[in-house]
């Protein structure tokens, strides 16, 4: 067991092929803050969400969104890049839902501004642009706040949390179960989508349907194949229906508690304030 | 600001956002943040009959064969996978099958609205689709109220004359279409417009949304029809495992 | 002879009403055996496995092991006590990081807490897995998670240890450290059984060798006597290992004396010609 010892001791390697495409789950791995206990980043990130949902004000919405920022960039050392990108997942979706926020239709040209389409008016006031702005803002701090969490804990620690908070047990297996065959199905599924493309299956809209209907036929009889395996395989290790593995019994961090009470007084008292 | 000029804004904007929705996937998720607190807890609550079900008809299955949890558990992977692939398309565009359809038809609304759930809440951790918050209404279009419909009409129109591969077109178009009203009533009744309401505010979402879900439910459905023929023709035992063919 | 510690008689084996996977097994294995089965893709080497292990139930024989037959209720010690290492770690590996999946085993076992940490960190280090602990199994390259797959086993304890194809799929260095780890387990007296295509490592490892053949096993013997037996080579598809060829021609043109020395690996070998012309 010597002479390989050296090869393996190499740092932190992404496997790409391996990772099915969640950059949020393998920066989780490399969190800054991966020692803070799983129940408290749990803890704080969903009451942030629930303050930030509560207050809905655009203040409290930047503020949630620097310190979240700071969190996780600073101390987490997340890389600002992969941050952005993430950041700018919900786009598609910030555009429409606020867009439907900021425009209203009417018979009359009511609004601050008005496009007259010729059955009607559609029209966008100062109030409602207002708004579309606060929403923006809750949306980013929303997210921003749920990042907290999802970018410094790795699944795993968040199914013991689950566990951990009475979650049914036979969802928390579940969880754990779907989680590693979502991996072992996307490295499935990703193969043959290559061999597909290597020999032309994916040249025209046609073909491309034809090719995207085998590949997800085959990927599902793999899959139950893959469900009988694993079955033997737990079996073989005595598995008796009920699921466990060894959780670390996390850490007291008294000195983070205070920290995050001093910090949510602190938002309370800003709230408390602009409201 | 001029009228022309008032016109020409509004004009410029509507034309910026339907460039920015066209690549973008899974726009259909309700974000984290969108839903004032009270419409995130009650849709949750709305849920809660339908997952206990669910829940309740998942256990049974676990209890009377210990073997199925793993089956369960690649279902739910399966669905994961499904409506993390990019689906051909014409315009060049990049979007994503939800798979509710196919799931409701390969195992049943009550298995699809605890799985549905479970994926929902990887779709939110793992890649930033939909939120926690918002998970509870989410859930009711995208793992009740769609799967719901889609089994509906593929149970009522499976043993009439209409053809097989209508039928799945069908169950998975509709089932993807009344998901796509049902998260635009959501919307609205979070948002309702300010001069005529609820009703007007669901039109203009419907509209939005249009853009992105009319296409995706035609291109699903047929999708859908294309694995289902697929499968039966190579996975017929399969398929019975799963009690997909009673 | 000792007491062997795993019996089989008369085993019989079926799919699902299809053609027979087993035919009538019969076979004593004794404590610390080396013992290679080999035999073509589809001859009943994983359902003889799976059988041996309790996941399989056979339709028909008998199973001892340390001569207690295995029932229903007798059955959770025969798990205990055989470990099997699965083909693709990809069907093995369930937990969602290294050390929770290791614990998988000790924890089904149901043993005190300070033990499974005492057996999960003891299998990590023999695996030498101890920077790896936290990572979840998908951000693994092959040969990592193969290790993972065995310190899965040895956190069980289990004395017998069977490894379905371990080579396949590995790397010559991650071979190599294989064959280090099965020689390691052979020291702490562990009965191992390995399946495998590679008839050279089984030339060089074993010492004995099972050979199926359509749910038989048509010969045992001595690595030597299976594979100068041209009769099983011929009807298991085997091929003969370099080494043996190698040295039946050198004896056969007489560049080396008719001695029967037969080394099994290069460096015996070497050893042996180095002996031989030095005289």
């Amino acid at each position: 067991m010597s002479n390989h010892t050296h090869h393996h001791r190499h740092g932190f390697k992404k496997h790409s092929h391996d990772t099915g495409g969640s950059s949020i789950d393998y920066l989780a791995v490399t969190s800054g803050i991966r020692h803070w206990s799983p129940e408290f980043k749990v803890g704080f990130s969903l009451l942030l969400l629930v303050f930030c949902l509560f207050a809905n004000h655009p203040i409290i919405s930047v503020i949630i969104m620097l310190t979240a920022a700071f969190i996780t960039l600073g101390l987490g050392k997340i890389p600002l890049g992969n941050y952005y990108s993430l950041l700018t997942i919900p786009f598609a979706f910030i555009i429409m839902g606020s867009l439907a926020v900021a425009v209203d239709f009417a018979k009359g040209p009511v609004g601050d501004w008005n496009l007259f389409l010729y059955w009607g008016y559609a029209y966008v006031t100062k109030k409602s642009l207002m708004n579309m702005g606060c929403l923006i803002l809750k949306i980013f701090a929303a997210v921003s706040s749920m990042f907290i969490m999802t970018l410094s804990t790795p699944s795993f620690e968040l199914f013991a949390v689950m566990k951990k908070a009475h979650c049914p047990q036979l969802i928390v297996e579940l969880m754990h179960m779907i989680y590693r065959f979502i991996f072992i199905l996307m490295s499935v599924q990703r193969n043959m989508r290559i061999s597909a493309e290597s020999r032309l299956g994916f040249c025209d809209f046609k073909t491309s349907c034809y090719s995207f209907g085998q590949i997800a036929g085959n990927l599902f009889i793999v899959s139950l194949k893959k469900a009988n395996a694993y079955f033997d395989a737990m079996e073989a290790r005595c598995y008796d229906g009920t699921f466990a593995f060894l959780e670390d019994e996390s850490e007291k961090q008294p000195k983070l508690i205070v920290f995050a009470v001093i910090y949510f007084v602190v938002l309370i008292a800003i709230w408390w304030l602009v409201h | 600001m001029k009228r022309n000029e008032k016109r020409l804004f509004a004009i410029l904007m509507t034309i910026a956002c339907l460039f920015a929705i066209a690549p973008t996937a899974n726009a259909m998720h309700i974000m984290e943040g969108y839903l004032p607190p009270v419409f995130c807890v009650a849709w949750g609550v709305i849920c809660l009959p339908f997952l206990f079900f669910g829940f309740k008809k998942l256990s049974k299955s676990v209890e009377e064969n210990r073997k199925s949890i793993t089956m369960i558990a690649m279902s739910g992977a399966f669905i994961f996978v499904i409506s993390s692939l990019k689906i051909p398309s014409v315009t060049g565009s990049c979007s994503h099958m939800t798979g509710t359809g196919l799931g409701a038809i390969l195992f049943g609304p009550a298995a699809v609205s605890v799985l549905g759930l479970i994926v929902l809440i990887f779709q939110a951790i793992l890649l930033a689709h939909g939120g926690l918050s918002s998970i509870g209404a989410n859930t009711f279009s995208m793992a009740i109220a769609g799967p719901l419909v889609s089994w509906l009409i593929y149970k009522a129109l499976k043993n009439t004359k209409v053809n097989k591969k209508v039928t799945i077109f069908l169950a998975a178009a509709i089932g993807d279409l009344f998901t796509y009203c049902v998260t635009s009533f959501q919307l609205a009744l979070a948002y309702p417009s300010a001069q005529s309401g609820v009703a007007a505010s669901a039109v203009k979402f419907l509209g939005i949304f249009a853009t992105t879900q009319l296409p995706l439910a035609i291109i699903e459905g047929i999708l859908t029809v294309i694995v289902m023929i697929a499968l039966e023709s190579y996975a017929g035992s399969e398929l019975k495992a799963i009690k997909y063919a009673e | 002879m000792t007491q062997p510690i795993l019996q089989v008689k008369d085993l019989y084996y079926a799919y699902n009403d299809e053609k027979t996977a087993l035919n009538g097994i019969d076979l004593a294995i004794y404590p610390g055996e080396k013992i290679a089965v080999v035999g073509s893709n589809g001859a009943g080497k994983s359902t003889f496995f799976l059988n041996v292990n309790g996941v399989l139930s056979p339709e028909h024989g008998e199973i001892r092991f340390k001569d207690i037959p295995i029932t229903k209720k007798t059955l959770p010690q025969l798990r205990k006590n055989i470990g099997i290492v699965f083909q693709d770690a990809d069907n093995q590996i369930i937990a969602s990081s290294v050390r929770a999946e290791v614990s998988f085993g000790p924890m089904n076992l149901k043993l005190p807490r300070e033990e499974v940490v005492e057996r999960v960190n003891m299998a990590m280090d023999y695996m030498n897995l101890n920077g790896f602990a936290d990572r979840p199994p998908h951000y693994l390259s092959g040969g990592e998670k193969k290790r993972v797959a065995i310190a899965d086993i040895i956190a069980m304890k289990s004395e017998v240890i069977i490894f379905d194809e371990p080579t396949a799929a590995l790397d010559p260095l991650n071979a190599n450290m294989l064959e280090q780890v099965l020689d390691q387990l052979t020291q702490e007296g562990k009965t191992l059984l390995v399946s495998t295509h590679d008839v050279n490592f089984t030339y060089r490892w074993a010492d004995r060798v099972l050979v199926f053949c359509q749910g038989k096993i048509i010969a045992d013997g001595t690595p030597r006597e299976i594979f100068t037996n041209d009769e099983v080579v011929k009807k298991a598809n085997l091929m003969r290992p370099t080494m043996l060829d190698v040295y039946e021609q050198l004896v056969a043109h007489h560049l080396l004396p008719k001695d029967d020395k037969y080394p099994k690996d290069v460096e015996e070998f070497a050893k042996y010609l180095k002996n031989h012309f030095d005289e």
